[in-house]
């Protein structure tokens, strides 16, 4: 007789068999090839890490980490988020190194999440990060990775929804704490209602009024941009105008025809504080992507430098692989 | 992106029929031969759409997968299971009241002799997150169906569930003490659909939006 406690694993954890396993290193495969042709070489952080290295992403991050207690008595957690990792070894180990400083990964996520909704605990990832390099030339290049990465692998009916941080965060300042919160989730789930009567309670002056309730309808292609600088408050939101416009200009024909201006996203990582964007698959229902330029973030970890990078989940692409393939 | 119609999730009851009533004031009712069918997909009659009738708790689990593109579902629902959606509009109808109901003769909110409430509930989570920020201490029992019994047999001291028109509470001796929150009907979409099929969500919500204005004015 079987042991039933035994013949189990965790909710949220699988064992990946030939198919599965054949159809990431396919990705992982393509992914790699493209990373070292285009300079980029591979790093592989600590599966665990001192919980501090990830809660700078976020609270959401933070309230996903899974954590255990170290010999000494110090929170642990394991490797969440590869990003965070790498800028804490960007700025440590690889201080010195010469700048712009070029990496990739690939390998595995652990994150908490809600059981019974189908969200797996372990995920692969993989990305790049490219450090020193604050124009809009770098975020590109990050970009360019993505699309040849999808392109290599012949997914060809994909959007990528390019966004910068800086253009809502100044509708939210001189908020109180809970007032920013509320404006924040009416904005990230894009309740227009919500928005008005939000800036209608926190008396937010006419102009901010006016681009928060606009902000869910701030998605499209070029035109867009140029109905934000209209509504842009102040000079950071006109140097995420401005920024945008430079990326715009430096794509190709191609590589336009597969964005979309999306100004009123906050998803990203707390992280976050300039350009940032989500790549969308036909057929999945969540981004396989997403990246963005944090510029603060190797700061905290002692060495201020610029960066930029993208993760995108290997699963999710692995299973549009399956069904093409 | 694709040809398909946007596909809605709609929770079976009272609140789809009204959903299906403002979708046939856009244009867009159910196809005639589909009319008390027992197919699980119904398509409208304009090609536009597919609902897809299904329990009101799953109507955010088909959206957040991306199963359905968008559905409707009360606030209360949402709330309790906090699944990441958009909620672009407040469809208005479906309104009631999730709140603390107790026996008339019940005390509230502190039970004499400092016992530990017990509160019976479909609405744990939300329950849970009222009973913190009133800084109050209960023991919460998750219960699946007739609630209003809970007081009667001794299960729970107090209970929390949607109140619409008060009547089966009185019907079984309780009176609401307190309400939690107000909930109506949203509209929700999935996050990759809205933005892979931005136009067709887009003219959607405008649509009902129209709908609904035209109505109230």
């Amino acid at each position: 007789m079987s042991n039933l406690r035994l013949a189990q694993v965790p909710p949220g954890s699988q064992d990946l068999l030939a198919d599965d396993v054949r159809l990431r290193r396919t990705v992982q495969r393509a992914w790699f090839g493209l990373a070292e042709e285009s300079g980029y070489r591979e790093v592989i952080p600590p599966t665990f890490e001192y919980e501090e290295v990830f809660t700078l992403a976020g609270t959401q991050l933070a309230n996903e980490l899974i954590r255990f207690v170290d010999r000494d008595g110090r929170l642990v957690a394991l490797r969440a988020d590869f990003t965070s990792a790498i800028a804490r070894m960007a700025s440590t180990r690889l201080r010195d190194a010469e700048l712009p400083l070029r990496l990739s990964y690939a390998g595995k996520v652990y994150r908490q999440r809600p059981e019974g909704g189908g969200h797996a605990r372990e995920t692969f990832q993989l990305g790049a990060e490219l450090i020193g390099s604050a124009g809009p030339e770098a975020d590109v290049e990050t970009l360019r990775l993505a699309i040849g990465l999808l392109r290599a692998l012949q997914v060809r009916d994909f959007q990528i929804n390019l966004g910068d941080i800086r253009f809502v965060q100044p509708l939210l300042t001189g908020l109180n704490e809970a007032e920013a919160e509320s404006l924040r989730s009416a904005i990230d789930r894009k309740d227009r209602a919500a928005l008005a009567d939000g800036a209608r309670r926190y008396g937010a002056p006419a102009a901010v009024a006016r681009a928060l309730v606009e902000l869910p309808e701030l998605i499209g292609r070029g035109d867009v941009l140029l109905r934000a600088r209209s509504l842009a408050s102040g000079p950071e939101a006109e140097a995420a105008i401005e920024r945008l416009r430079a990326i715009d200009a430096l794509l190709t024909e191609e590589e336009r025809a597969h964005v979309v201006y999306d100004l009123g996203e906050i998803r990203g990582l707390g992280y976050y504080t300039g350009m940032q964007f989500e790549v969308f698959v036909a057929g999945l229902g969540r981004a396989v992507a997403f990246g963005g330029r944090y510029d603060g973030l190797l700061a905290r970890f002692g060495a201020d430098r610029p960066a930029v990078g993208f993760a995108l989940e290997t699963d999710a692409l692995a299973a549009v692989l399956g069904e093409v393939l | 992106m694709s040809g398909r119609p946007l596909r809605i999730a709609l929770p079976k009851g009272r609140m789809m029929d009204e959903a299906l009533l403002l979708f046939g004031r856009v244009g867009s009712e159910i196809a005639a031969e589909a009319r008390d069918s027992r197919r699980l997909i119904l398509p409208s009659a304009d090609g536009r759409f597919e609902f897809l009738p299904v329990k009101s708790g799953d109507v955010p689990i088909y959206v957040e997968s991306g199963v359905a593109d968008a559905g409707v579902v009360g606030l209360d629902v949402l709330e309790e299971g906090q699944q990441d959606v958009l909620r672009p509009l407040d469809l208005g109808f479906g309104g009631c009241m999730l709140a603390v109901a107790a026996p008339a003769d019940a005390a509230y909110p502190l039970l004499p002799g400092g016992t530990m409430p017990r509160v019976a509930t479909k609405y744990v989570e939300s329950a849970r997150r009222f009973f913190a920020q009133k800084g109050m201490q209960v023991e919460l029992i998750r219960i699946s169906g007739s609630v209003e019994l809970a007081p009667l047999l001794g299960l729970a001291h107090w209970i929390v569930d949607l109140v619409q028109t008060g009547r089966t509470l009185a019907e079984n001796g309780l009176v609401v003490v307190e309400k939690v929150s107000d909930s109506t009907a949203r509209l929700i979409v999935n996050r990759a659909s809205h933005k892979l099929r931005l136009d067709e969500h887009q003219r959607l919500i405008a649509d009902l939006a129209g709908a609904i204005e035209k109505s109230s004015a």
